[in-house]
């Protein structure tokens, strides 16, 4: 699907020098695993809460300011280092369909993350009300989670599959 | 029996040939290996941040670790199982690894200064539970937390450049 794009990419300069320099992958997938520890350690916290699974006693909405920046941040970490990982290997990402199913996946889940937070701003009183836990956000919890531990397997994957599809 | 006759005999055991050649047995510890790790470093940045004075400032420390406490020893122990498993899969290979050697000094570094806290501020905690920014000496303790932890995922991961044999990075 990508591999007249990755193809393209591999002759650029930019690729050429990320190929030749043996640090920059390792380093560069370093700071991804930081980025995914604050993702989804932020993911993990904030949806027991919203499972009532643990100790948490915070209020749904002190939560979702606390983690919710955290949780845009690394997420633009790890674009920015998966764009070098891509730049650097670009056979191994676009041409394997983890790569793919992973981003759509990202995809999904910033949306519905990013829909969810909206809602909570705005219903911030019934959330912070609510003395069981909402239906909804236990729907958020297992979607988001499910997705979360989704685009760390096939990311994890890539690294097993990808050069039989080279 | 010297340390090469019992990596040899870890890697030739059932669990070790196991480890090395079932396709379901390196990838998934692995997956599991990377779940976890990703968890014991996010639940412990967050308190450390929080020790640091930039995050989750209006929690006190207390609330923070009594809720984050159970995600993160929950998740060590399912990295170090993980991580046995692995190692039994190639453990000269592991064993000789400057950056493996690195990791785990780094992971008992890491022991040393949560018990170092636990003697030292730690027992007056009820003096800066609350505070936006706690005393400097609880500061320094989670900017050394944070930066080892961050040190063992570096290493962590060159390991899987730099094993011969190693498993696809």
């Amino acid at each position: 699907m990508f591999r007249s794009l990755a193809d393209w990419m591999a002759s650029t300069p930019i690729s050429l020098a990320f190929q030749n320099a043996l640090w920059v992958i390792p380093t560069s997938q370093s700071i991804h695993l930081v980025a995914i520890g604050i993702v989804f350690g932020a993911a993990v916290i904030l949806n027991l809460r919203l499972l009532g699974i643990g100790r948490s006693t915070r209020r749904v909405s002190e939560l979702f300011d606390t983690l919710l920046p955290w949780l845009w941040g690394g997420l633009t970490v790890l674009l920015l280092t998966g764009i070098v990982q891509t730049f650097a290997e670009p056979a191994r990402q676009l041409k394997t369909p983890h790569f793919l199913w992973k981003m759509v996946m990202v995809l999904v889940v910033a949306i519905v993350t990013f829909l969810f937070q909206k809602s909570v701003r705005r219903h911030k009183a019934q959330w912070d009300a609510a003395a069981a836990n909402p239906a909804a956000g236990k729907l958020f919890a297992l979607v988001t989670l499910s997705l979360w531990v989704g685009i760390i397997v096939c990311g994890r994957m890539i690294a097993y599959v990808w050069e039989r599809y080279e | 029996m010297n340390a090469a006759d019992l990596l040899a005999a870890l890697e030739s055991s059932w669990l070790g040939t196991y480890m090395r050649e079932a396709p379901f047995g390196f990838v998934p510890a692995e997956i599991a290996h990377i779940l976890a790790l990703t968890l014991v470093f996010g639940s412990i940045a967050m308190v450390d941040l929080r020790l640091v004075g930039v995050a989750a400032l209006r929690q006190p420390v207390s609330t923070l670790t009594r809720e984050l406490l159970p995600i993160t020893w929950i998740a060590f122990a399912v990295a170090v199982l993980s991580g046995s498993l692995m190692f039994l899969a190639k453990a000269s290979g592991y064993y000789y690894a400057f950056e493996f050697r690195m990791k785990m000094l780094l992971i008992v570094l890491a022991g040393v200064n949560m018990i170092a806290f636990h003697l030292g501020p730690y027992r007056s905690i009820q003096n800066w539970d609350a505070q936006l920014a706690p005393p400097r000496e609880v500061r320094i303790f989670g900017l050394i937390s944070i930066l080892i932890w961050i040190s063992v995922i570096f290493f962590g991961r060159f390991i899987g450049f730099a094993l011969e044999m190693a498993p696809p990075r």
